[in-house]
């Protein structure tokens, strides 16, 4: 035989080979016809109920043996194109069909049975992902319909976010009244603090400084007024006086003034604020406090006459 | 020599020992079982085809130093410079006799060898995530464990596309050369023809592979008992 | 015997020996050792850890304030411990079926594999001794055996499906108070006060009020509010709601407090020069908790007369200035949330409801405790929410375990009891919580019908304890103390979960 006669022959079976592999394995089939680029490699939309609420629940439970690292079955379950291809024993999803759809069935086989997914020893998914991942097979197993089109799907549990710490950015936040912040800090010990580490808003607590502190004492704090979001001055000696100073910061949302000397016209006053969410007052006549409670503002009044 | 009716018999040359032989074949057989047990989700199997593969290739290592002239990585082992002149050669019709393995077919043997290993040792550290886990895997991290699966998922690849180059290039010779390699590493004879005229070919005694042999059980054992016994931990 | 004279070379040998005592060869020891010592102790003064959160403070005054890692819904935590664990399935867990399998044979499916504290045996299941009934505005169900908490069940977050791997009561009171089951782990108080300090810095910032039941009291003792690794500054200072609010805090019958101010001058001084000798930081703190003590003198004894308080706000706590008892400690409770106390532990013990002896009986030992907490509480919640004071408090209550559907056979002995109780569960109980950040009116989690296991949203003491820290501002993660090579946490090293669902 001669040799272009040979490395024909080798090319043809090897082809033939491959297209078999292809036919006997359709997950395969479609790896390498998506990878020549005679198929489209299926994408999932961001916003869609896939992405959104199926693919969560893939990667928690599913991909350490389907994903990148690991692909039993020849199956891998991190990535849209990868769930619709399928893997040794064909296709895991029918569009439409959940109960048809191995992705389906797998995870609703009894613990006893051997081929439960995922297998003992692993999380099982609770009802609530198991609905989720019906739904979205009985919808079709689409990629871009958007969250809300798939009705009765079980509230989603988002996990907290911790807030990453930047204190680079934060004390460039901090930095036009950090001067006035340490030396009113350091006029009144105990006083005045940021509200976190994380931000530059101020809180103020001069309520167990009793009698001590009173409206002067707090117009000394003029300075921050724009950054005090929160205030309890409750036992101080602080008066209506102090009114317009108070009405005047811009983001406070939290102001205490039990057992003080401040009467309606601070309540008043207030009226007007956007951001107050809670007000604790002294003594106030009946009717006062009915704008702000409207509002939506959660406001105590001092009830125990001292 | 012109075609008779009367098939004269041609002289043969012995070239391949027995051991080489059986390894050989024993390597084929056992790529398959562990390929087709490892599908098949039989681990318990895999685990054996594995260890006996292993065992083999360091026997085979062995022998590549102590054994029969054909069988040493001394004769069949060349620099890349003559590998490559090789392929020309063969390229150009150049005839170019080898008792043995020739220079492309040396390089072939040292690269099976490697990956055949690599594969046997990442697969002792291997994990399927699940409940079985290679004889190794409890001596590093979870991490360094799944890193080692996933490599050895890689190789098998590797291996897969080594195999296709090995039997198109034996295909080549034997449909191509008329140089029937495969009955050669059957029968461990070449016709005279094929050989070159002043080959002499050292063979070394059974006893060699037998203690050789007995060499890399012992190892294999030793081994065997400490991980079972738990010492490495 | 002649004795030989000494010589005058082993006569000075002999000084040399008499003049190297153990106390002068350790301290000269020390000040070889004590060089080393100095460049570890100001990375423990200082401990900074990987988070990028340092605890840094001046030594002088180790609870001033440090704010939190990103805004909190809470400022303050008052936990009511109800210790020996009160019975879910008395209180909050309604479980109509377990009523109808009453005095059958416990299937083997639930004590198959497991351990148990007392029950030995086949025990025989005990349905809900007081009945249920539904409400507020969400028809929660709850027995009758706590009318007062009841009227805010509006206000409240219950938590059905807590779970726990502690059957006895020692670990399991450590896991649910310092996260760990064995001791020498900081209490979540001590955390607390670690990680924010505490705004009356003339009062401790972690306080422990405790009363109980007849019956023996903490299991595990003051490990439940100590400091553990944590520097000891920082560990529950246990008060007494009758008497001095603190043993010894009180100067002796003819010492002045200007006599005390010297003596404590004089201290100062010593400890000082010790610490300029030595550089512990625990002589920092030494000197720091001297001069606690001496302005808690004045403030803690206001802050815990609760016969300052008008006689109507006693009668609504059932509170009886000089005696010990639960009610007093919710009203000092209120007081000392008032003064800026950042953690407020009340215990009350005696809720080990095995069935014997009588006090320990469903029928007897519990209707007491039910009576003796219940008013209080209430009270106390509403007083909180009328002062405003519940928008940043966060109020906890629950026990360290639940106790089993089946019921306590004493070991197997058969023996008809007419003291009815059940033995401890791990594997559900029930806990309650209120205040900022936390969702009202609200039930998270469910147990199945027999109210054994939890079959719905399981949470472990961890997340708990981290939703706790979260609610405080806190990643818990990142609230770290550096100690024997780990950046140690409430936590521990499990993986642990925000319990974001009851977060408003």
């Amino acid at each position: 035989m001669s040799a272009p006669a040979y490395f024909g022959g080798v090319t043809v079976v090897t082809a033939l080979g491959i297209a078999a592999a292809m036919f006997l394995r359709p997950a395969f089939g479609h790896t390498v016809l998506q990878w020549i680029g005679l198929e489209s490699i299926p994408q999932a939309a961001p916003s869609s109920f896939y992405t959104v609420r199926v693919a969560p629940l893939l990667e928690a439970h599913c991909t350490s043996c389907h994903g990148a690292e690991r692909q039993k079955a020849e199956l891998r379950l991190d990535s849209f194109a990868a769930v619709l291809r399928g893997g040794k024993h064909g296709a895991v999803v029918m569009p439409g069909a959940a109960r048809d759809s191995s992705l389906f069935t797998r995870i609703t086989l009894p613990v006893t049975d051997d081929r439960a997914m995922p297998p003992s020893g692993k999380t099982p998914l609770n009802k609530d992902e198991i609905t989720v991942i019906r739904l979205w097979l009985a919808a079709g197993a689409s990629g871009t319909l958007p969250v809300k089109a798939i009705k009765g799907a079980p509230a989603l549990v988002v996990p907290v976010k911790m807030p990453e710490l930047d204190l680079a950015a934060v004390r460039r936040q901090r930095a036009p009244l950090a001067h006035e912040v340490s030396r009113l800090q350091r006029r009144f010990p105990g006083v005045i603090h940021y509200d976190s580490r994380s931000s530059a808003d101020i809180e103020v607590d001069a309520s167990l400084k009793g009698a001590a502190f009173g409206d002067d004492d707090l117009d000394a704090l003029v300075p921050l007024r724009d950054r005090i979001v929160s205030a309890n001055l409750s036992g101080t000696a602080v008066t209506d006086a102090s009114a317009p100073l108070l009405a005047s910061m811009k983001a406070l949302r939290v102001l205490r003034l039990m057992n003080t000397k401040t009467t309606d016209a601070t309540v008043q006053a207030l009226a007007s604020s956007k951001t107050l969410k809670v007000l604790a007052v002294a003594k106030a006549t009946p009717g006062t406090l009915a704008p702000l409670r409207q509002r939506g503002v959660r406001v105590y009044e001092d009830l125990d006459v001292r | 020599m012109s075609d008779s009716p009367v098939t004269r018999e041609i002289p043969h040359v012995r070239v391949w020992d027995a051991p080489t032989r059986l390894f050989h074949w024993a390597v084929v057989i056992l790529i398959f079982i562990s390929w087709l047990s490892a599908d098949q989700g039989l681990m318990t199997i895999h685990l054996c085809s594995g260890l006996t593969l292993l065992a083999l290739l360091l026997f085979r290592i062995g022998w590549g130093i102590v054994g029969s002239a054909t069988a040493r990585f001394s004769d069949f082992l060349h620099p890349p410079r003559k590998v490559v002149a090789y392929l020309r050669g063969l390229a150009g019709g150049d005839r170019q006799l080898y008792a043995g393995h020739n220079p492309a077919g040396g390089l072939m043997v040292v690269a099976m060898i490697a990956v055949l290993l690599a594969q046997a040792m990442t697969g002792l550290f291997s994990n399927d995530g699940l409940h079985f886990t290679g004889p190794l895997a409890l001596l590093v991290s979870d991490d360094a464990s799944t890193w080692l699966t996933t490599l050895h998922a890689t190789i098998f690849n590797v291996i897969l596309l080594f195999v296709w180059c090995h039997v198109v290039a034996v295909g080549f010779y034997v449909f191509v050369k008329g140089d029937n390699l495969v009955k050669a590493m059957f029968t461990g004879h070449k016709p005279y023809t094929h050989v070159p005229a002043d080959a002499q070919v050292f063979f070394a005694r059974s006893y060699v592979a037998f203690l050789l042999l007995l060499l890399v059980l012992t190892i294999g054992g030793v081994g065997w008992f400490i991980i079972q016994g738990g010492f490495l931990l | 015997m002649m004795l030989e004279r000494e010589s005058q070379s082993d006569l000075l040998q002999r000084l040399c020996c008499q003049a190297q005592s153990r106390r002068q060869f350790v301290s000269w020891g020390a000040g070889g050792l004590g060089a080393f010592f100095m460049s570890t102790a100001h990375a423990a003064q200082q401990p900074s850890t990987s988070s990028g959160l340092t605890f840094k403070r001046d030594p002088s005054t180790p609870l001033s304030v440090l704010p939190p890692q990103f805004p909190a819904k809470v400022k303050r935590v008052i936990y009511l411990h109800m210790g020996g664990a009160p019975s879910q399935l008395e209180l909050f867990d309604h479980k109509p079926t377990l009523s109808r399998f009453n005095g059958h044979d416990c299937p083997q499916s639930f004590l198959k594999g497991k351990r148990f504290a007392f029950i030995r045996g086949v025990p025989k299941m005990l349905g809900p001794m007081f009945p249920f009934h539904q409400t507020g505005k969400n028809g929660t169900w709850i027995s009758d055996r706590l009318p007062h908490t009841e009227r805010l069940i509006d206000d409240l977050c219950l938590i059905k499906s807590m779970k726990t791997d502690q059957f006895n009561h020692a670990p399991a009171q450590l896991l649910v108070q310092t996260g760990d089951a064995r001791t020498g782990h900081a209490s979540l108080g001590s955390w607390v006060t670690y990680g924010l300090g505490s705004e009356n810095q003339n009062l401790p910032g972690f306080i422990v009020l405790a009363s109980s039941g007849p019956g023996p009291t903490a299991n595990a003792g003051k490990p439940l509010w100590g400091s553990g690794f944590l520097p000891s500054v920082y560990q529950g200072v246990e008060c007494r709601s009758a008497g001095e609010p603190v043993l010894y805090l009180n100067n002796p019958h003819d010492v002045s407090r200007a006599q005390r101010r010297h003596v404590l001058d004089a201290v100062d001084e010593i400890n000082r020069q010790t610490h300029a000798e030595f550089g512990n930081p625990e002589t920092v703190a030494r000197i720091a908790q001297y001069e606690l003590a001496f302005r808690m003198q004045v403030e803690a004894t206001e802050a815990m007369d609760i016969r300052r308080e008008p006689a109507a706000v006693l009668a609504r706590y059932g509170a009886e200035p000089g005696k010990t008892s639960y009610a007093n400690n919710c009203l000092v409770a209120r007081r000392l949330a008032e003064r800026g106390v950042r953690f407020i532990q009340l215990y009350h013990w005696g809720w080990d409801s095995h069935g014997s002896p009588t006090d320990e009986g469903i029928n007897i030992g519990f209707v007491n405790r039910c009576r003796e907490t219940d008013q209080p509480t209430a009270a106390l919640l509403a007083d909180l929410k009328s002062r405003g004071l519940l928008e940043d408090t966060l109020v906890i209550w629950g026990g360290e375990f639940g106790r089993t559907p089946m019921e306590d056979n004493h070991g197997g002995s058969n023996e008809i009891s007419k003291y009815i109780g059940r033995d401890h569960h791990t594997a559900a109980f029930t806990i309650w919580m209120t205040g900022g950040g936390v969702k009202s009116g609200m039930v998270y989690g469910e147990t199945d019908d027999m109210g054994y296991e939890v079959v719905k949203d399981p949470v472990e003491v961890r997340d708990l304890h981290a939703t706790i820290l979260y609610l405080l501002g806190f990643d818990y993660q990142k609230l770290n103390y550096p100690y024997q090579g780990l950046d140690q946490k409430l936590t521990g090293v499990k993986p642990a979960r925000v319990v974001s669902e009851i977060l408003a």
